[in-house]
This record gives C-alpha cells, sequence and structure tokens, in this order.
C-alpha cells in the first residue's frame, strides 16, 4: 500500500535528517556555534568511510568505522583551527563573536567541500550497505539498511539521550547549554566540556554521513545542501532545541517524501521551503525555540 | 574622517585610480577589460552591502537573493519584451521589493537567527529557479535578447562608470546625517530609540538601499553577459566573495568592499592554473585575514590614529 | 523655577515579569524645575521604574503621562521625540564617531531623507559640549576619553534633546568627589532650565543635596515619601536598608586570630575600562573566621569577590593558603577551596534542586556526595521538599538557598556570599540567618559575606569591612561598627 511505503521511507530518511540536525542543534546550544561546515564534515566521514571500504579490502563495516572517525577529526579540526581562535581572540569584539564564526566556518566548508572535490572529484559514491538485502514491513518491501539508518539513528538519539541525563559529563554538558558561567564557578573546566561536546558532534556527524553514503551515496557537490537541509530543519525546530529538531526533521522528512510520491520526485524541497517561509512569518524563533 | 594632512595625498590617488581606471580601454586587452568589468559590477555587490553591514549592523549571509532577484526580474521583463533601461530599473525595484519582504521577518530576530534566515532566502530562490527552470532557464541560465553593447570598451565604460556613480552614492550616503542615524541603530539599538530614532524604519531603509544597488548591478551584470545565469548571480559561493571582500578590504569603508572586490578578481586570475583549487586557497586566506586583521585591509590601513 | 502643572505623572503603574511582580502600583509627579529622587537598593525596581517611562518596556497597567498625554506603552523614539530624555547608568557612546559627532546624532531630526545637517546643528553641538564640559575633546573618539568624560558625553546628549523630562541613572557612580560635584552642578542646570529630573539612585545620602523630594522603593512597592531627611529617618526605609536595629554580638576572641589568615587581598586595584571600581583594596580572611564586608550596591563587592574567584583581572596580589591566586583559572580557583555564592545566584534554572546539588557535587565521591546532600537538607529542608522540582519555578529565597547549598556542595575551605539577602521578604531573611548559624555551631567553614543589610550581616561576623566608593574606609568589630558608625551609615 502506497501510504504505508511512504510512512517507512519517511520514517527513515526523517531519521536521517534527525541526526544530523541534533548534532547541528547540539553543537549550537552548547559551544553557541553555528557551524555552516556542517555538511563537509558530513561528507568528509561519508567520501572517507567509501573510500576505505571500497578500496583497502575492510569492508562495509571497516569503511564505517573509519569514516566515523574521519567525522571526529574533521569536527575537531574545525573547532581548533576554525572556531576556537576566534573565540579567544582579543582583536575581535565579543558582540561581532557569532558573525564571524558564521563566516569562517562558510568559509571552511567551502574549503572542506574544495578539497573533497579534487581529492574525490564530484561523482556521487555509494557506500555497500551495512546490511544487505531486503525485508518486509507491514507488506512493504524495504531494504534492509533504510531500516538499519532508522535504528541506528534513534539508537544514537537515546544513547545521547541518556547520555546527557544519566551520566555525570552528560549533565555538565546539559548544564553548559544552560549556564556556562556556573560550571566554571563549580569549578568545571569550560574547556574540556567543548572537548567533549565536539567529540560527540563529530561522532554524530560522521554517522550521518556514513549513513547517507549507503543510502543515497554522497559527493563533494553535496556538502552545501546538507549543511542547509540541517539548518532548514534547526531554524524550524527551534534553535537550540534537540526535540524541536527531532520534530522538525519529521516534518521534512515527511513532507519531502509525500510531496515525491504523490505529487512529483522533483518537487521534492518545495514543502519544506512552505513550511519554512509560513513558520519564519509567523512564528520566527521556531516550534520549539525561545527567543 | 583621515587627518587633514593625510587628505590631498587621499585626494591625489583617488584621482589618479579614476585616470588609469578610466584610461584601460586604451592600454589594456581585451580579455582584462572583461575581468575587470565584472570587477566593477562586483564591487559595487561590496559596497552595497558593507551598507548594510557596516552602517546598519545586518549580516546578511544571503546578499546574492536580492542580486538575483534584480538580475532575474530584469531578464524575464526583457524576456517579455520590456525595454532594456526599463528592465534594469525595474529589477532595482524588485529587489527592493524582495529585500523588505526578506526584511520583516528577518529583523524580528536577532543575531545568528537573522543571518541564517538571510541565507535561507537565497536557497529559496535558487529552489525557485530550478523549479520554475522552464521559465527561469534552470540551472543553465536564461538568455536575454538585449545586451548592452557589444563593444568591449563600451562595457568596461558602463560597469565603470556605474561602480563611480554608486560608489559616491554609497561613500556620500554612509557620510551623511543618514548614515550617523544608521551606524547608531546598527551598533546600540536603544541608545538610538533613546534619541528618538525609529530603528525598525532605518534599518528597513538600509534594506532598501543596499537591495536597490544589488538589484541594479545584478540587472546590468545580466545585460553585459546576456544571460542571468544562477552561478554568476545567485549562488552561494557568490555570497562568500561577496563577504570575503568586504572583509579584506575593511568592513564599515564602504570604498574597502570596492578594493577587496578588486583584489578577489586579480586572486582569482592569478590562482587560475590551480583549476578548482583557487577557491580553496582564496578561502584559506580569506580565513586567515579573519583571524588576524579581523579590520580588513582597508581598515587597518585607515585605523584612526589615538587622539585625532 | 517651578510651573504648577507636572510635567511628567506616573500613575498605578506595574509591570510583571512572568510570575514576579517588579513594579506594583507606582505613583508620583514632578514639576518642572523639580527634581524627585527615586531610592531603592538593586532589585527595587526602580530601574524598571525607569525603563517603563522611557518605553524600554511596556507596563501591565497604568498612566504615564507627559504633560497630559498618556505615552504608557508608546515605543522608546516616540516617547523620546515627546521630550523624555535618558541619561544611562553606563556610556554607550559611539565608538567610530567623535564627540562632537556623537552630540549632532543626538541633534538630528528622525527622518530618512535629511542627508546633510542642518547648518546650525554644528554649532548647536558645541555649543552643548562647552557646557558639559567637552571643549577641549570635540574631535576626539570616546576610546580615548577618560572615564568622567564619557559620562559628561551622556550628559550632553540628553541636553541635546532638549527634554521637558530628564531620567538620569546612578549619575555619581564610579566619579570622583570633585567629579561627584562637577556632575551635580550639571544636574542642578537641568533644573534651573526649568526640566523635570527624575533621579534614580540606590543612595540616598548621595544625592540628599541634590533632590527636592526622595520616593523609596522595595521589592517593587513604595515605601516612603518625602523631604531626604524624612525619607532617611523613615522606620521602613531604615529596617529595609539596615534591617532595623542594628545589634552586634560580641563574639569572644576566637582562638583562630592569631593563626595565618587563609586569604590575604593586598592592594588590589581593578578597572572596568576606565571606571576604577576597587582602589588598593586589603582584606584578610582567617580559618574558622566569618568576615562580612558591609557597602551599598555599587561599593565594590562584587568586583571585589570576582577578582578572588578571578573572574576579573586586577592589579596587586591575592594569596591563598599563602601563595598567589595570579594564574590560575576561575574553575581550578573553585576546585581549591573558594567557592562563590553570586549575588545572581546563577541557578541551571531548567534542572531540578536534586539535579543542581549532584552538579555541585560531582568533586566528591558518590559516598561522599549522599552524606554531603543528606546534610545539607537538613540544613535547609525546604530543599528536601522540593527535590524534583525544577530550580527556575522556586521562589526568591528558596533559590537563594539552593544557590548556598549547591556551593557548600562543594565542600568549599572559603565560601563567599555574594549579597544573598538581596530582593528577599524579611521572613525569609530569618530562616537564612539560622541556617548560617547553624552552619558555623556545626563546622569550622571560613566564611566572607558581602551585603548591604548591616543587620543581616552584623550578628554572625567576627570582623567587618566597610567598603564604599571601591575603597575600605573602616574596619573592625561587629560592637565597634554598631557603636560608631549605626547612625550615620545611610
Amino acid at each position: 500500500m502506497l501510504a504505508l511505503q511512504i510512512l517507512v521511507d519517511g520514517f527513515a530518511i526523517s531519521a536521517l535528517y534527525g541526526l544530523g540536525a541534533v548534532g547541528f542543534t547540539l553543537i549550537f546550544g552548547v559551544s553557541g556555534v553555528l557551524n555552516l561546515a556542517h555538511g563537509g564534515i558530513m561528507v568528509v566521514a561519508a567520501l572517507v568511510g567509501w573510500w576505505v571500504a571500497a578500496y583497502h579490502g575492510f569492508g562495509p563495516y571497516g569503511g564505517a568505522a573509519a569514516g566515523v572517525g574521519a567525522g571526529i577529526a574533521a569536527a575537531f579540526v574545525t573547532y581548533f583551527v576554525v572556531v576556537r581562535p576566534i573565540q579567544r581572540s582579543r582583536a575581535i569584539p565579543k558582540e561581532e563573536e557569532e558573525i564571524f564564526i558564521l563566516t569562517a566556518t562558510l568559509l571552511w566548508g567551502i574549503m572542506l567541500q574544495v578539497g573533497l572535490d579534487y581529492v574525490f572529484s564530484d561523482n556521487p559514491v555509494t557506500m555497500q550497505p551495512l546490511l544487505p538485502g531486503v525485508v518486509q514491513i507491514a507488506g512493504v518491501r524495504t531494504p534492509t539498511n533504510e531500516v538499519l539508518i532508522a535504528a541506528v539513528s534513534w539508537g544514537i538519539i537515546g544513547l545521547l539521550s541518556l547520555f546527557v541525563n544519566r551520566t555525570r559529563i552528560g549533565k555538565q554538558l546539559l548544564a553548559a547549554s544552560i549556564n556556562p558561567r556556573a560550571l566554571t564557578l563549580l569549578g568545571f573546566e569550560l574547556s574540556q566540556i567543548y572537548l567533549v561536546v565536539w567529540a560527540i558532534y563529530g561522532l554524530l556527524a560522521g554517522v550521518a554521513g556514513v549513513l547517507l553514503a549507503t543510502f543515497l551515496g554522497a559527493s563533494a557537490d553535496n556538502s552545501g545542501a546538507l549543511t542547509a537541509s540541517a539548518f532548514t530543519i534547526v531554524i524550524l525546530g527551534g534553535l537550540g532545541s534537540v526535540p524541536g529538531s527531532l520534530i522538525a526533521a519529521y516534518v521534512v522528512g515527511y513532507a519531502e517524501t509525500v510531496t515525491a510520491y504523490l505529487i512529483a520526485p522533483t518537487l521534492r524541497p518545495i514543502p519544506a521551503l512552505v513550511i519554512l517561509i509560513i513558520v519564519l512569518y509567523v512564528r520566527p524563533q521556531g516550534i520549539l525555540g525561545r527567543r | 574622517m583621515p587627518s587633514t594632512a593625510r587628505l590631498p595625498l587621499i585626494l591625489l590617488l583617488l584621482a589618479g585610480t579614476l585616470g588609469v581606471g578610466a584610461s584601460a580601454p586604451w592600454w589594456l586587452g581585451a580579455y582584462w577589460l572583461g575581468i575587470f568589468t565584472i570587477a566593477y559590477y562586483f564591487g559595487v555587490f561590496a559596497m552595497s552591502w558593507d551598507l548594510l553591514f557596516g552602517y546598519a549592523g545586518e549580516v546578511n549571509f544571503g546578499p546574492t537573493f536580492l542580486i538575483g532577484v534584480g538580475a532575474y526580474s530584469a531578464g524575464l521583463l526583457d524576456n517579455a519584451g520590456v525595454p532594456m533601461a526599463a528592465c534594469i530599473v525595474l529589477g532595482g525595484i524588485a529587489a527592493i521589493v524582495g529585500g523588505l519582504i526578506l526584511a520583516i521577518p528577518a529583523l524580528r530576530l536577532r543575531g545568528p537567527y537573522f543571518g541564517l534566515v538571510t541565507l535561507v532566502a537565497v536557497l529559496l530562490l535558487l529552489d525557485f529557479i530550478v523549479i520554475f527552470a522552464a521559465q527561469t532557464g534552470g540551472e543553465i541560465g536564461m538568455m536575454v535578447p538585449d545586451v548592452l553593447s557589444i563593444s568591449t570598451s563600451v562595457n568596461y565604460w558602463y560597469a565603470f562608470c556605474f561602480l563611480v556613480v554608486s560608489a559616491a552614492i554609497l561613500f556620500g550616503l554612509s557620510r551623511s546625517a543618514l548614515g550617523l542615524i544608521l551606524q547608531a541603530t546598527g551598533q546600540d539599538r536603544i541608545e538610538a530609540q533613546a534619541l528618538g530614532f525609529n530603528v525598525t524604519k532605518h534599518k528597513l531603509a538600509a534594506f532598501a538601499i543596499s537591495a536597490l544597488f544589488s538589484g541594479l548591478a545584478g540587472a546590468m551584470l545580466t545585460f553585459y553577459e546576456g544571460t542571468a545565469s544562477v552561478d554568476q548571480m545567485v549562488d552561494l559561493s557568490i555570497a562568500v566573495q561577496i563577504i570575503i571582500a568586504v572583509v579584506f578590504g575593511g568592513r564599515r569603508t564602504i570604498l574597502g568592499g570596492a578594493l577587496g572586490a578588486m583584489f578577489l578578481v586579480l586572486f582569482n586570475e592569478l590562482l587560475r592554473p590551480l583549476g578548482q583549487l583557487n577557491t580553496f586557497v582564496v578561502s584559506a586566506i580569506a580565513l586567515v585575514v579573519i583571524l588576524f586583521l579581523p579590520d580588513g585591509v582597508l581598515g587597518w590601513l585607515l585605523r584612526p590614529r589615538t587622539g585625532v | 523655577m517651578l510651573s504648577n502643572a507636572p510635567r511628567l505623572e506616573v500613575e498605578g503603574l506595574t509591570k510583571r515579569f512572568g510570575g514576579l511582580v517588579a513594579v506594583r502600583d507606582v505613583e508620583f509627579s514632578i514639576r518642572g524645575g523639580e527634581i524627585l529622587g527615586l531610592i531603592g537598593p538593586n532589585g527595587s525596581g526602580k530601574s524598571t521604574v525607569m525603563k517603563l517611562i522611557m518605553g524600554i518596556e511596556a507596563p501591565n497597567a497604568g498612566a504615564v503621562r507627559l504633560d497630559g498625554v498618556d505615552v504608557a506603552g508608546w515605543p522608546t523614539h516616540r516617547i523620546a521625540r515627546m521630550g523624555v530624555g535618558i541619561v544611562f547608568q553606563h556610556s554607550r557612546p559611539l565608538h567610530r564617531q567623535t564627540v562632537v559627532e556623537n552630540i549632532k546624532l543626538a541633534l538630528l531630526p528622525d527622518s530618512l531623507f535629511r542627508l546633510i545637517a542642518e547648518p546650525q546643528v554644528e554649532e548647536r553641538a558645541r555649543e552643548i559640549a562647552e557646557r558639559v564640559g567637552l571643549g577641549e575633546v570635540l574631535d576626539r573618539r570616546p576610546p580615548t576619553l577618560p572615564f568622567a568624560d564619557l559620562r559628561r558625553l551622556e550628559m550632553a546628549k540628553a541636553l541635546a534633546r532638549d527634554p521637558k523630562v530628564v531620567l538620569v541613572d546612578e549619575p555619581f557612580a564610579g566619579l570622583t568627589p570633585g567629579e561627584v560635584a562637577t556632575f551635580s552642578e550639571l544636574i542642578d542646570g537641568f533644573r534651573r532650565d526649568g526640566r523635570a529630573v527624575l533621579l534614580v539612585d540606590h543612595n540616598v545620602k548621595s544625592v540628599a543635596r541634590l533632590v527636592d523630594r526622595v520616593l523609596a522603593m522595595y521589592l517593587g512597592e513604595r515605601i516612603a515619601e518625602g523631604s531626604a531627611e524624612e525619607v532617611m529617618q523613615d522606620q521602613t526605609v531604615r529596617r529595609v536598608y539596615i534591617g532595623g536595629a542594628i545589634e552586634g554580638h560580641a563574639k569572644p576572641a576566637n582562638a583562630a586570630a592569631s593563626a595565618a589568615p587563609l586569604l590575604e587581598v593586598c592592594e588590589v586595584e581593578v578597572f572596568y575600562g576606565k571606571a576604577q571600581a576597587l582602589q588598593k583594596v586589603s582584606l584578610a580572611v582567617r580559618p574558622g573566621e566569618f568576615v562580612s564586608v558591609v557597602g551599598l550596591n555599587g561599593a565594590g563587592k562584587t568586583t571585589l569577590f570576582n577578582a578572588i574567584s578571578g573572574l576579573v583581572p586586577y592589579a596587586g596580589r591575592i594569596d591563598w593558603l599563602g601563595t598567589p591566586l595570579a594564574g590560575r583559572s576561575p574553575a581550578a580557583i573553585a576546585r581549591g577551596g573558594i567557592v562563590q555564592c553570586p549575588e545572581t545566584r546563577e541557578l541551571f534554572g531548567d534542572m531540578s534542586v536534586r539535579e543542581n546539588l549532584d552538579l555541585g557535587g560531582q568533586h566528591l565521591t558518590a559516598v561522599a556526595r549522599e552524606r554531603q546532600l543528606a546534610w545539607l537538607l537538613d540544613l535547609f529542608p525546604i530543599l528536601r521538599e522540593r527535590s524534583g522540582q525544577r530550580a527556575r519555578t522556586l521562589s526568591g529565597g528558596e533559590q537563594q538557598m539552593l544557590a548556598i547549598a549547591r556551593a557548600l556542595m562543594m565542600q568549599p575551605k572559603l565560601l563567599i556570599l555574594d549579597e544573598p539577602t538581596l530582593g528577599l521578604a524579611p521572613v525569609i531573611l530569618e530562616q537564612l540567618s539560622r541556617a548560617l548559624t547553624q552552619l558555623r555551631d556545626t563546622t569550622d567553614i571560613t566564611v566572607l559575606l558581602g551585603e548591604q543589610n548591616v543587620t543581616f550581616a552584623l550578628p554572625h561576623a567576627d570582623r567587618v569591612y566597610l567598603l564604599e566608593h571601591a575603597r575600605i574606609v573602616w574596619q573592625g568589630t561587629p560592637a565597634a561598627f554598631a557603636d560608631e558608625m549605626g547612625a550615620g551609615y545611610l
């Protein structure tokens, strides 16, 4: 049945969108950074994962591990080379810091895109699915990989939630997003907390990138679009709100899937854009965002 | 204002540059004339961005939204039979309308939200153009029947004069009473209000002026190239280059934007042998400038000496 | 020069922020040529009243009448054009423009189409600059000007608007006595011009000579009105500021009196830009002592504590356990045993009481943490009741107790408390006081307390320092304080 097909397909793609968006909003909520190199980091993970899997005989699992590792490495480079120098710079006034970081990450994202294009060319590549084959879900033939993607995405989000709410470091992260000054007063070095959050971000972006490679494929040219879709979702959901990002990811994911199936595949991105325009005029801070 | 001792030197420099620029068709080859023609339009893009950012304090990450609206409106009208000169003017007006429509939700937001919304505007325009490819030519671009001129020299002069006139107007605005008010509204909203200025009105005005010049430049570029295309006018990479040009040349100087645009175009030419890596190198250099010389080259050169 | 009809009339003014009533039913009027002093401690609502008049916030109820016209809720720029000028507490010049350009801005009309200012604007700007004493620095830019000149520039901007009503916020903060006299003259000049002046400050004494009348506020409400002397003598005002009759409890001589100090502050100076917030401040705290630093808002207590905690740069030396603190990160200083409970409390509003406390105890082992938690919940029983509630939903007093408890979770050697009684109702102060007594009796904790409320600060203290305008002007025992300073403090 078509409705079930839409339901299943939409679920997987929304889960993937959600994973990417959660990372983007997390790094903003805790570190205060709007990382416009987000797509670039995801594609680094995707392409490295593909390359290791295809050319070095490690198979899809080895490739996935390498890809995620590359994602974490790329996140750290972004933090140390681009973001931290601006945050520490005395030449840049505090009020302009955000704008400078936005511009710098935009430039860095372009550098990543061009660099990847140079190294890997811009031909789209697909990584071998981690679980081949097809399963039947309520009568719908679905690639097992899609199920895996949805499961992994939600699994990671679930782990993240547990981490933030149950572990010591996780609670420090949550506290840092609420009141970093208070954390300093309680004897926590914020610099260490930032390291943790960027590592988690790299993990989230890396996994999202690798999963994307196994699902829809990736190429250097995707970086911009991936960043764009991440922040579209995050604006829709409310900047800094993880639940908001997840809800928005599903709104966008399903809107796209429904359009692709019922109207025309080429018009896929339209509904999300229309929703975004409406939200911007009616409630610019997003669904769950706070002004 | 720079100290009076330096004023004659600056005027001399300015006159010299204008002289060199105006005379170029007599001693520069067609290839370079073409490069500079585009650079001049780029310069107007950059200067109008600086008016909005440096003066009204609003970071527009999607200046190409305004440029694109101007360019494509002019192109569509031309294809519909409207005379070219009218198309250019109407393109500018369309950009103003587009700018105001963008400004309304955007101005209700602060800081990072505002920047992101302007980025979204560009994406929306890009998607719009691609989706309605039948009318707009999609990613290939839209040809227009009219061009400004077939002669390289004439095209160069059109661009040069446009740059000089725009620079004079924008620079004059920045130094005017209105410019002072814009700076206040951009720097300290509450203080500006306490001094009796309607901040929203002034920011909308800044948007409109920036949009006008961006749109006009976009329209003129369309009639120079003979096509309106996303690659040259709407793409995010163009937006980034505009921002690089202003940051490099110096924010809040207006003229720094034009200077930065020249540098950028020259860099791109110099690095052409590197192929696609030239974008990488230019971005890297811009990144370094942002980190170490946040006031840009011109801003650094013209920094006020303490006291006077 | 008094005219008869009031220029500014405020009636039934009320403002709520969520559940907090910042201003309740405030009423007063000012005639031309009159200066009304609006006095109150931090949190009293006086700054909110000023913002409500200026349109920076919109009132929930009430009227603000300018020459009879109700402007309540109007946007700020329209109220400004109606004739209200404001001198903010913190200078806000345009940094890239010269002094004369800054003043010219204030003279410009709100028009999009006036590209060139009228010729008399430049002249008028210079006149105004001369009047406030900026004649020598017309072409200089704000970053190069001394603090007092920046304040003059703020006055000049307000004057340029030729306002009928002038709102002045804490005009004397950061000025030397000589500068205070000059500025008083300038404000008096406003009165002579026939303008109605609202002077907002936290200290009646400093404005007594300047104002015609005083209105005192506390917790959003009017508590007294009259001449400066009348208000200073008013019982309610004295109770709110000093906390009623000053009692000292003579403490038996402490054995620790001869021990080496835990904390030694030597000739510390702090500058915020141009303003000097601390001037050669020295004090010492010995093990087991309870030291109170008494002073009004703005005296420098928070700055002092921030210097000790490593949050602001300073000149001079601060030694802890014999070694200088310089160069250590604020987090390291906190882990080293100096824990500050700041004026703003800095709770994690969206986390529960229990989670806030747990974060305080993160450096302890699980066993030690449980023990500490149990002890603290005994000390502050209300927190046990509210354990699962979000910190943001607690009342002011409960939040203060949570902040202190959270700080105590770190098992500090030195606990710094900055204005714990700020904005709290008297009955809560009793509870806090009892908790502090119990703390002192059952542990050997060392406490450094900064307070404006003398009745709260004295009973527990072994020694008292008086901080006034960035300097320590007196030190001694609580008993001596009561004797010597009692009458003159306010």
